[in-house]
């Protein structure tokens, strides 16, 4: 087994503005993760969400063009309030580990995503820019927007 | 038409060894066959798509074959894996506008 996973995995990190258990209930509860997850301009559904080691976690992202896009994932570990770690098994096929830490008030974010092999994340990546890269710049612009608002 | 370019050189692990393998030094053909297990066809064939996707340039020196690594052409790989990651990135800009709209709810509510 490979142990290198430099060239097939992102990790991003994030200082959060909220405490450990709203950012976990964020995380964690149907009802909230369909409000968040997902590119901006989808909509998402939930089917199942069966938060425990070998439960499923099934969504549905709804495109602004009416496409779906089925994701299928499986748990494998949940530790309350530190650690999520699910694995992809719809294409793409990634693991993600993330990784929460209470600072206070504030909560940090480590999120890493491992690709099953260099092949499928070079193929992740070079279906992703024919029309996400556009899209992103949009939402980006969005993003903006939203911070000029409030 | 076959795809040449980048992404394609860059598919195939073998491909991925030999650009390894040159990125520090120009190497020979020879030098650089001999040490796969596969044929030298095969290796052959690997060097024409790399010099293809231009990641790789061929020196004649005398009857000797040098491969000498284009790894300029690399950084745009590296700029779709930027792309790719502002993509999740962006998740967590979503995460950040919703949990700052949980916290003002629930201060009303409460």
């Amino acid at each position: 087994m490979e142990n290198n996973t430099k060239d097939r995995e992102l990790l991003i990190t994030r200082m959060l503005n909220a405490p450990i258990d709203l950012v976990w209930e964020a995380w964690t509860k149907p009802e909230h993760i369909a409000k968040w997850w997902g590119p901006n301009g989808f909509t998402n559904t939930i089917t199942t969400m069966d938060l425990k080691p070998g439960g499923e976690w099934n969504l549905v992202m709804h495109g602004p063009d009416g496409t779906d896009y089925d994701n299928q994932s499986i748990f494998k570990e949940i530790v309350l309030h530190k650690k999520i770690v699910y694995q992809h098994v719809s294409a793409p096929y990634f693991t993600s580990t993330i990784e929460f830490e209470a600072q206070g008030e504030q909560t940090h974010l480590k999120w890493h995503m491992v690709f099953e092999s260099q092949e499928q994340f070079i193929e992740v990546v070079k279906n992703f820019k024919a029309d996400e890269g556009l899209k992103q710049n949009i939402e980006k612009l969005n993003q903006y927007l939203v911070g000029m608002i409030v | 038409m076959i795809r040449r370019d980048v992404f394609q050189a860059i598919a195939d692990p073998t491909r991925r060894q030999i650009i390894n393998m040159v990125a520090d030094q120009p190497l020979n053909v020879n030098a650089i066959a001999d040490s796969f297990d596969v044929s030298r066809q095969a290796i052959s064939l690997h060097i024409k798509i790399l010099v293809e996707c231009e990641l790789l340039k061929i020196n004649k020196q005398g009857r000797e074959r040098y491969c000498e690594a284009k790894l300029d052409q690399l950084s745009e790989v590296s700029s779709w894996i930027d792309q790719y990651r502002q993509h999740w990135e962006s998740k967590l800009d979503n995460l950040e506008t919703y949990l700052y709209q949980l916290k003002k709810e629930r201060k009303h509510g409460k």
